[in-house]
């Protein structure tokens, strides 16, 4: 392999991929770059066994060919070169060498057969559909908040991402639904479904995954290509294309923890709504973080104590139309939540004081979020 | 011994290492079994496999894993069409062995001690962090689209929340999921963690198998200490090679030699022994000579006990131990041997010093002989 790539373009890319290699390995395999080059490009896959990331620039390539080499050392070496030079990257017959040539500049990296790499986007993946940057964006920054960190409940630790029809009112229609929860809040965010996702497994993708693909939105282009089996699932995004395993388990029956007869409603500006909720969890104990709402007609009284502390309560005007009751909740999970509503206004369905509570945003229907209250 | 000394330097005895051994000789009844299981269609999810050290069970679990792994990526059985399999051996030019020897392999995760790199040696215990990643990989899909392995290597050195760390995931395995649990002592694990594996034990190699391999693995060491090593081994390549690597054969021809002396020892050449047990501190001689001479002493009590005597690694050894045999009865020579092993156990932990604990073992050996 003989490249010449400008060193910009070598240092934007590397930076994409060598984020997920970890620092401290004792597999030297799994501390290199994948470099593959062919065809006026050149290809660098980087992986941490559980999800790859492979990167495509544009380069002057004399003579194809492939080999891996230490992500970091790599990285710093190209971070390190003046700006706007120009990087050649050159590998020996028995490919045991990687000679990088810079100006005056030469570096020689021991390398790793490309065969002893591991192998994560091999295999067919059958459904394939595309989503544009901004509903990507919202499926993912509206849900993952909810993601579970416990590591018992495994298979809630990603967000669901699955076909379904939305049945409300008069109409059912197909939609793409991503659902997170830790027990304690539920997610639930929809698109229409795209072209060619009809039929496609329920899929969780794992946290981190999750946490990968979203650095990677803001970048992208509009649209992005998602492709997924059983198995895996691989986000194509222009020039970046990340496949990364799933989590082999069972969602739960989400559904059926959303609450149907819940018959009193509130509405409240979210923005004022939250800002209360963050002043009165002032008082509230670090270990609880409970804010209890005090509802009569056209009024809400927030509410917090602590033995410590002392007390707070703000008052807030809502439209409430039905009988008084109060509530508890986790302040914490409530600021999760009225912070993804866009809109002017969140609306809250209740029940009584130990049901879960439904939020939603008033003009958005695509959301839904539940949460558990608390006993204060 | 031998493994600690093989990563203290891999290129040792790269050719035997288990992750990247392609070859696997003398346990065929075991392998057998192995591909039996999985020719039922009903694999066990977890195996315990037992045995001396160094006698081929990480490499016969790396040998199985291959195969597991490499199974699916060739999409065999899929219609259930395929022969059943009948070996386990897989070619070291395969992907498959390729990935699993680089450790690139992302379906095999492998759980074993560290390296304490302070101290250069292995650390005592596996880290239970590592353990941890047991439950997270199987819960994970495939990356190749099969089976996911994980081989725990030394699975006696997990300690309590190691062990209960693995328990859940023993307990319920995911599809697909197996687990190889390779043990020195599977005896001294929670029994929980046992009746949950299926029992897998290795028996010790032929003396012939060890010489074999001591041929083809380590030409260097001269062709007539191989049956010599093969018999002090007890039949384990991987303690032949340690035992070899630290001049164990030396030492214990200068130790029977000493012994010869019995019921009297010459005092001198005695201090002479010490003297190169402990010329330096870390060569690991003293720990080989002191670990031969308990071991020695146990031979000739069970042998004394079964009244008949080994055959002999170096000659003289059979007269030593019957002149032994006629000045004491078994049960003094029994006790002598839990002293000598007790009086090396304490010199570690309370850091005697090295020549004067060699010296009383002799001079304790000396006392009962006469």
């Amino acid at each position: 392999m003989n490249i010449t790539i400008e060193r910009a373009a070598l240092l934007r890319s590397l930076g994409h991929v060598q984020s997920v290699v970890e620092r401290r390995n004792t597999i030297p395999i799994l501390s290199n770059v994948l470099l593959r080059a062919k065809d006026g490009e050149l290809s660098l896959a980087a992986t941490d066994m559980d999800l790859e990331i492979v990167e495509s620039v544009p380069a002057s390539v004399t003579r194809p060919g492939g080999t891996t080499a230490p992500a970091h050392t790599l990285y710093d070496i190209v971070r390190k070169l003046p700006d706007g030079s120009q990087v050649e990257l050159d590998i020996s017959g028995d490919g045991a060498l990687l000679t990088l040539r810079s100006g005056r500049s030469q570096f020689r990296l021991s390398c790793l057969p490309v065969d002893d790499f591991p192998q994560l986007s091999g295999g067919e993946l059958k459904h394939s559909f595309a989503v544009s940057a901004a509903d990507l964006r919202g499926l993912v920054d509206r849900t993952r908040f909810a993601i579970s960190t416990e590591e018992t409940r495994y298979y809630l630790n990603g967000i669901y991402l699955h076909a379904a029809r939305a049945k409300s009112g008069g109409t059912d229609l197909p939609v793409l639904r991503a659902v997170a929860t830790d027990g304690h809040r539920l997610a639930r965010v929809e698109m229409p479904l795209p072209e060619g996702a009809d039929g496609i497994p329920g899929v969780i993708v794992p946290r981190k995954t999750v946490n990968e693909i979203r650095k990677l939105i803001d970048e992208a282009a509009d649209r992005i290509q998602i492709s997924m089996s059983e198995n895996k699932i691989r986000f194509g995004f222009d020039s970046v294309v990340v496949t990364s395993k799933l989590i082999d388990g069972t969602f739960p029956d989400y559904e059926r923890v959303i609450p149907v007869g819940n018959d009193k409603v509130m509405e409240v500006d979210a923005k004022l709504f939250a800002a209360a909720v963050d002043r009165v969890a002032t008082i509230s104990t670090e270990k609880s973080r409970a804010v209890k709402l005090s509802l009569t007609r056209g009024t809400l009284t927030l509410s917090a104590t602590s033995p410590e502390a002392g007390s707070a309560t703000e008052e807030l005007e809502v439209s409430y139309q039905d009988g008084p009751m109060e509530i508890g909740f986790n302040s914490r999970y409530l600021l999760d939540i009225t912070q993804q509503i866009e809109g002017e206004g969140a609306r809250f369905t209740l029940a009584d004081a130990a049901s879960p509570t439904i939020i939603r945003d008033v003009v958005d229907s695509t959301a839904l979020y539940v949460l558990m209250p608390m006993r204060v | 011994m031998s493994k600690a000394r093989a990563a203290a330097d891999p290129a040792a005895d790269e050719g035997l290492t288990p992750r990247r051994n392609p070859d696997l000789t003398g346990q065929d009844e075991a392998e057998r079994l192995l591909l039996e299981a999985w020719n039922s269609g009903r694999l066990p999810h977890a195996w315990l496999i037992g045995g001396a050290p160094g006698i081929g069970k990480a490499t016969l679990a790396y040998r199985f894993a291959r195969f597991v792994l490499a199974q699916d990526a060739d999409g065999d059985g899929l219609f259930g069409g395929s022969a059943p399999a009948t070996s386990l051996h897989l070619s070291a030019n395969h992907p498959a062995f390729r990935r699993v020897a680089s450790g690139g392999h992302a379906d095999l995760l492998t759980v074993e001690r560290q390296r304490d790199d302070k101290r250069n040696r292995l650390k005592r215990d596996i880290a239970v962090d590592d353990v941890r990643k047991i439950g997270p990989f199987l819960h994970r899909t495939s990356a190749e689209g099969g089976w996911r392995v994980a081989v725990i290597d030394g699975a006696d050195r997990m300690n309590v929340s190691g062990l209960n760390a693995i328990l859940k995931i023993l307990e319920e395995p995911p599809n697909k999921a197996l687990l190889l649990l390779v043990s020195d002592n599977p005896g001294g694990m929670l029994p929980t963690i046992r009746s949950r594996c299926r029992k897998l034990a290795l028996k010790a190699l032929s003396e012939d198998t060890v010489v074999k391999l001591l041929m083809e693995h380590r030409p260097d060491i001269p062709a007539d200490d191989r049956p010599a090593l093969a018999r002090l081994s007890e039949g384990s390549v991987g303690h032949a090679i340690g035992l070899a690597d630290a001049g164990g054969l030396e030492l214990y021809r200068a130790m029977i030699g000493l012994l010869s002396g019995l019921p009297r020892l010459d005092i001198a050449a005695a201090h002479a022994f010490g003297d190169t047990l402990t010329r330096k501190t870390d060569d690991g001689v003293y720990e080989t000579a002191t670990e031969l001479l308990v071991w020695w002493l146990a031979r000739f009590a069970r042998a004394l006990a079964r009244g008949a005597w080994p055959a002999e690694v170096v000659p003289g050894e059979a007269a030593l131990m019957t002149r032994m045999a006629n000045a004491r009865s078994l049960e003094r020579w029994v006790e002598v041997w839990e002293k000598v092993q007790r009086l090396f156990a304490r010199a570690e932990s309370a850091n005697l010093d090295r020549k004067q604990v060699v010296l009383n073992a002799l001079a304790a050996l000396e006392a009962a002989a006469s």
